[in-house]
């Protein structure tokens, strides 16, 4: 005599454990996996084994109780969606990469966090320091831009000439992929 | 050798030091560095995290000047040589996400093409250069110099996109020691510096960094020496943060690897590289005073 368990009452039970019961778990949602793993740079997470490779190999890991690479792979498969997506754990991944190397299913789970981090941007969930670079890059065609200081010392210093960038053009591109639109919201 | 030269955005405007040492070394090797006129930023990590598509648009758009100029792509930094090269790999191999960003590269009349390839500095010296080139070049080697190499990540990962990552590192150390110097082991001398977090989480990053600063200064280095100018930056100004966060000083000067191998072919620094260092490098200097 054998018991079949309920997968969906199986995954409810998990999601309860791993949020210490703190997510409202009636929002579980199953195609939350297949939403990241059908975004650009997504598809490892259908990959995911859930070994903890990655988690041992992180080294943000080690210093930031929270986060947890496997974990985050985790909460995805289980369709915890607000929970990643509202949450800070994709925005303390350095993009090292050695996750990327290591993974024993070739299953990319720093490259996942892109699409994670994507879809974050999506929902409005984008840090203040990202906002700065992006905007900075629509406005100037750079991330950092040089102060007028750096600009009169590259001429006593022997330095060619000051670096162009052609404004117009990059701001041509990012209005047609619809940048500004997700670095200009609220503001 | 003649390469699209491309600066990026970090170096000019805060580490003019690390571009000088490269400009005096590629005239003294007889190193062409052209001038991409009109070039934006590489779209680094943090771009990559907002949007794929504007990121993939944005670096085939430095792609695409360098091919019109019919030269290949030289980078001083990480993170413009990880989103280039893996730019240039993914539009090179995938027709229909080529389609794509050529699409939207069509209204600033440009066509990614993938006529180019992207070079980081150490890799140009080794592949293109050659090590022996380098080595003939030395005349004032540092003997003795006990230096923790920072290659950073995306010198070498993710590895499916260049060649071998032990290859990659290996060659970096093998520049070092054509120097004089030697290339210590340490502990995670292939882990992150914390930098891509700067900005977005400093405490976490300043975390990351002082793991390696550990990881230096156990080992016994005299210095620190980094190719990218985030690690750079992370590594140099990241001591005096973590001296007023955890009250730990490690003195450890840090070095560009151009800064080394300009010295080491006879070039001194001038004053302002010099004092464009926040950890002072006088101990570095003195070392080769006295030999």
């Amino acid at each position: 005599m054998i018991t079949i368990l309920n997968t969906e009452k199986v995954n409810l039970l998990v999601a309860h454990e791993i949020t210490n019961g703190d997510s409202d778990l009636s929002a579980l949602d199953a195609y939350f996996m297949h939403e990241v793993a059908n975004m650009p740079r997504g598809r490892g997470v259908l990959a995911c084994i859930q070994c903890g490779r990655c988690t041992s190999s992180c080294l943000v890991a080690r210093v930031v109780e929270e986060h947890n690479p496997r974990k985050l792979m985790e909460t995805i498969i289980l369709g915890l969606r607000s929970d990643v997506l509202r949450g800070q754990l994709p925005w303390h991944c350095l993009s090292c990469f050695t996750c990327l190397d290591r993974c024993p299913q070739g299953g990319d789970v720093g490259e996942a966090m892109f699409a994670i981090r994507n879809l974050a941007v999506r929902e409005g969930n984008i840090p203040n320091g990202i906002v700065v670079q992006a905007q900075s890059l629509f406005e100037t065609g750079r991330v950092v831009t040089p102060s007028r200081m750096a600009l009169v010392n590259r001429k006593k210093y022997g330095l060619g000439k000051e670096p162009t960038v052609d404004v117009e053009a990059v701001k041509k591109i990012l209005r047609k992929t619809s940048f500004d639109k997700l670095i200009y919201r609220g503001s | 050798m003649k390469y699209a030269f491309f600066l990026g955005c970090l170096i000019p405007a805060r580490e003019p030091n690390y571009e000088h040492s490269v400009r005096k070394i590629a005239s003294e090797l007889g190193i062409e560095l052209v001038e991409m006129e009109g070039a934006n930023c590489c779209a680094p990590f943090s771009i990559q995290s907002v949007d794929y598509a504007s990121w993939l648009a944005l670096a085939a758009r430095n792609l695409c000047i360098a091919e019109e100029m019919g030269l290949d792509i030289l980078t001083l930094c990480n993170d413009c040589y990880e989103s280039l090269l893996m730019t240039n790999t993914i539009l090179k191999e995938d027709k229909e996400t080529r389609d794509k960003v050529n699409e939207v590269l069509a209204d600033v009349g440009l066509e990614f093409k993938g006529k180019t390839n992207v070079k980081i500095f150490s890799d140009a010296l080794y592949e293109d250069i050659g090590l022996e080139k380098v080595k003939n070049a030395i005349k004032e080697p540092f003997n003795g110099l006990r230096v923790a190499v920072q290659p950073g990540c995306h010198l070498t990962k993710p590895k499916r996109i260049h060649f071998e990552e032990i290859v990659a590192a290996a060659a970096l150390d093998e520049l070092v020691e054509a120097t004089g110097a030697e290339s210590i082991a340490y502990e995670r001398k292939e882990a992150c510096c914390g930098g891509p977090l700067r900005g977005i989480n400093d405490e976490v990053a300043l975390h990351v960094a002082k793991q390696k600063l550990d990881g230096v200064k156990t080992a016994g280095a005299d210095c620190i020496v980094t190719v990218c100018p985030f690690c750079y930056n992370e590594l140099d100004m990241g001591q005096l943060e973590i001296k007023r966060h955890f009250k730990q000083e490690y003195d450890l000067p840090v070095l560009h690897f151009a800064e080394l191998l300009r010295m080491a072919m006879g070039m001194k620094l001038e004053d302002w590289e010099v004092k464009a260092h926040r950890i002072p490098i006088t101990k570095i200097l003195n070392i080769k005073e006295t030999k």
